[in-house]
């Protein structure tokens, strides 16, 4: 079993990878990479030669290129001794195109060519643009640049490579006191009462591993997972970050700093983080930190992105289950009865209506009862979720009454039940204690599914009640070419459904003992 | 003497048993009575009235997506300078333009009459779920039965859904929709590039479930093709599967493109899911209510009765109700 299971995983974890690379092809290779100027108002304002190397940059930055520049080119090898200062000025000059450059130039221009080209790069000229005489155009500086489509498999193997991230002790250069890791009982955020912590010098988070009174108690920082960098959503930060750090407003505690000052702050001083230079760059920053562990995340009141499509998912799958099942049932036994007509037209009118229309319907009439039809962040109650964990939960339940219903109408038909029934077991005993165990197989099998689907959180719901959860990520990064968020998220997304695969597979194994992987049992 | 026995039994003669003469050509025929596989399918569709119903709804859609159209030339900016036409819910909008059928369902925002709106919408609504679903349902059954029938076929296919499956959906369709503008052929073209897969996928499990059974177990030990058993012994079978399959196929299409036009990935024209998509903010003032639901409940009318109509064909394709 264990054996089956690995192989299972590895099998998973591979179709992962080929998912990924599909993925990267698809935004990477087939899609337009111009739209992403269409609402750039940079771009618009630029123009010639200038508006050809910006393009470059923003492709670069957006991860569609690999790219350099002449002039970053020369300024580099003047950094590192390789050029005289004079020699410096006179290659930075580019001649209006290659016949018109000056000697020093002509060398340095050579050497960048043979450099890039060797690489398998595209080296471009772009020759100044003037109008007519000898003035140069607005952005028609001559330029000369190098640029490639990353290879595909570069590119996998540099994301695969990152995802996780294991903290480093040699990570910040200038530090105060010995590289290394020390484990205390009782760390200093709590000023000297009982709480184990390790906290790292030289690494990138300064506490390794804490506790605190946030959920789920117990947090680390030794292993982190980067799923992809967002460029134009959210700047910087990583898929997974966005996804699990905590929204809404700042929530205000008494904070005693590093260097002994009490205030009332919203600062996570266990989040801090190494940045260099950061303590002597800001009069704010010498008052509270003795060290350049000075980037720290904030308390907010409210849940992350993760938080609220789970908490709003898993409690519609429960009442999916609770009450999609009873009803699936009781529509086997009653067939052809009211119950089960009743039963039949509201699965039709959820399967066939867009379900769009049914969630409006479903907001409208949430609103006429009185109920919150939009989500607060910052003034959040309880009655905020109803409306969403119903338009959740009405469809899964019509899903859950069709296959139970038909689950138990074709066990109905068995040879078992009639066996049972002509040994005398009443109809109750048959249906409770024999049909619906076979019957429920099938749906135990989607139990982890739906569990782990409420992550990823759902679209049209959470945009129709504006819930901040995780649902619209996928969709908004697309509409913004984010790249690096969309293959984070479909990454997120594939792990997710094999690992309910898998988990649906061996807890249908586990309730089931005819179901075995392993060949040999029988 | 032997009469003299017969009239014992106090049976008339022709209740008796008596020789019958030997007949070859006789013996050649079948004699169970005369069974036409679509004449019962449709004997058993009509024994129901609800399905007359059905169908005399599902043409008047047809008729008005289709010919309405072409009778009745419709022009969206037509009103476009006339500020007393928008936003009129159907009680004002018969005061301004008289009781007409172009006023019955109210003007939208830019003073188009609504009714007229929804059904060019429609048009191309249902165009497309029926391209679509013409396409994935062929391109489905045909690779879904080659990849039951072969196990070479199953290992490399199952590989393949297992990858394209997780792709999501929607990017590939934002990826199509980027390349190709959001024109009517590459919707198809998004929506049909994947979206055969799941229809292969279940009609590969439904032909696993009866390929090995024992008819065609001995079908294949009397020397019968597989080819021969696939179209004369399983397709008959899978005819029922197929169009109930179909049924929920079509209105998944249009629900499919009223979430696209949603999410601001659907079409460039005036689909019934933009005519939502772009009515949403209606929804919220109000007096304008009508310009949202309105092609919402048309939409859903449409959605329900070629679900209807397909699960009800579905169950009388089945042949096992022809008794």
């Amino acid at each position: 079993m264990t054996k089956y299971l690995i192989k299972r995983l590895l099998h998973g974890l591979l179709s992962v990878v080929a998912v990924v690379g599909l993925v990267m092809m698809l935004i990477y290779s087939l899609m337009n990479r111009n739209l992403i100027f269409v609402n750039d108002p940079q771009y618009t304002k630029l123009s010639n030669n200038v508006k050809t190397v910006y393009m470059h940059q923003q492709w670069e930055a957006y991860g569609y290129i690999d790219y350099e520049n002449y002039t970053d080119f020369i300024s580099q090898l003047h950094l590192q001794g390789e050029m005289s200062d004079s020699e410096y000025e006179s290659a930075k000059i580019l001649g209006r195109d290659a016949t018109k450059d000056n000697k020093v130039t002509q060398k340095y221009v050579k050497m960048f060519t043979e450099h890039y080209e060797d690489l398998g790069w595209k080296v471009t000229r772009l020759n100044a643009i003037s109008y007519g005489g000898n003035r140069i155009a607005a952005g028609g500086d001559s330029k000369l640049l190098a640029s490639r489509d990353i290879p595909i498999f570069k590119r996998m193997w540099e994301y695969f490579s990152k995802i996780i991230k294991i903290e480093d002790v040699n990570y910040a250069k200038n530090i105060v006191g010995d590289r290394g890791l020390t484990f205390t009982l009782h760390d200093p955020i709590y000023d000297g009462s009982f709480s184990p912590a390790i906290i790292g010098n030289g690494t990138e988070h300064k506490y390794l591993l804490y506790f605190d009174s946030q959920f789920p108690y117990i947090h680390q920082n030794i292993i982190k997972i980067k799923l992809g960098t967002s460029y134009s959503v959210k700047k910087g930060i990583d898929v997974w970050d966005n996804i699990t750090t905590r929204q809404g407003s700042y929530v205000m505690r008494t904070v005693k700093f590093p260097t002994g000052l009490v205030e009332q702050s919203a600062d996570d001083l266990h989040t801090a983080r190494y940045i260099e230079g950061s303590r002597d760059a800001l009069a704010m920053n010498r008052d509270r930190f003795v060290d350049d562990y000075t980037n720290v995340d904030t308390y907010k009141n409210s849940m992350s992105r993760i938080g609220f499509s789970f908490v709003i998912g898993i409690i519609s799958v429960l009442i999916a289950y609770v009450i999609g099942i009873p009803v699936g049932v009781i529509m086997a036994r009653k067939k052809d009865k009211l119950v089960d007509k009743i039963g039949t037209i509201y699965v039709i009118f959820i399967i066939a209506v867009p379900s769009l229309a049914y969630i409006f319907l479903f907001k409208a009439i949430g609103g006429k009862l009185g109920l919150p039809t939009t989500f607060i962040t910052e003034r959040l109650t309880t009655s905020m979720y109803i409306l969403p964990i119903i338009s959740l939960s009405l469809p899964s339940i019509a899903g859950l009454m069709r296959w139970m219903r038909r689950y138990m109408i074709d066990q109905m038909n068995s040879d078992y039940v009639k066996f049972a029934r002509s040994g005398g077991l009443t109809e109750n005993e048959i249906f409770s204690k024999h049909i619906l165990k076979n019957a429920a197989i099938p749906i135990i099998h989607g139990i982890p599914g739906s569990i782990l689907g409420s992550l990823t959180g759902a679209i049209i719901t959470e945009r129709v009640y504006v819930v901040p959860g995780a649902g619209n990520l996928l969709t908004t990064a697309i509409n913004n070419y984010d790249n690096g968020v969309i293959v984070g998220v479909t990454l997120f997304y594939a792990m997710l459904s094999i690992i309910s695969i898998i988990l649906g597979d061996i807890l249908m194994a586990t309730v089931d003992p005819r179901i075995s992987y392993t060949t040999k049992s029988r | 003497m032997n009469n003299d026995k017969i009239n014992e039994t106090g049976l008339s003669k022709e209740e008796l048993f008596s020789f019958v003469d030997h007949d070859e050509l006789e013996s050649e025929k079948i004699t169970a009575p005369r069974y036409s596989y679509w004449q019962s399918v449709f004997r058993v569709f009509f024994r129901k009235k609800i399905n007359i119903v059905i169908l005399t709804l599902l043409f008047i859609i047809i008729m008005f997506a289709y010919i309405y159209p072409l009778v009745y030339h419709y022009d969206p900016f037509a009103n476009l300078n006339r500020p007393e036409m928008k936003h009129l819910n159907p009680s004002k909008a018969i005061k301004v333009m008289g009781l007409s059928i172009h006023s019955i369902l109210g003007t939208g925002a830019s003073g188009q009459s609504t009714f007229d709106a929804i059904w060019n919408g429609s048009k191309i609504s249902i165009s497309l779920a029926f391209v679509c679903a013409a396409i994935n349902m062929t391109i489905g059954v045909l690779l879904g039965a080659v990849w039951g029938f072969s196990k070479r076929f199953d290992i490399f296919m199952t590989e393949v859904y297992n990858i394209l499956g997780n792709v999501p959906y929607v990017l590939f369709i934002s990826v199509m929709v980027m390349l190709f503008s959001a024109s009517f052929w590459t919707m198809v073209f998004a929506l049909t590039i994947t979206g055969w897969l799941g229809i292969a996928y279940f009609i590969r499990t439904q032909v696993v479930i009866i390929r090995d059974r024992e008819y065609n177990l001995a079908s294949k030990c009397l020397g019968t093709s597989t080819v021969k058993i696939a179209l004369k012994n399983i397709l008959p079978f899978m005819t029922s599967v197929i169009v109930t399959l179909l049924a929920s196929e079509i209105p998944s299409y249009i629900s499919y493109e009223v979430f696209l036009s949603y999410i601001g990935m659907g079409l460039s024209d005036m689909s019934l899911g933009k005519l939502i998509y772009s009515a949403e903010s209606s929804m919220v003032t109000p007096g304008w209510e009508f310009e949202f639901w309105s092609p919402v409940a048309i939409s859903s009318i449409i959605t329900v009765v070629l679900y209807v109509v397909g699960q009800n064909l579905g169950d009388a394709s089945d042949p096992r109700t022809h008794m």
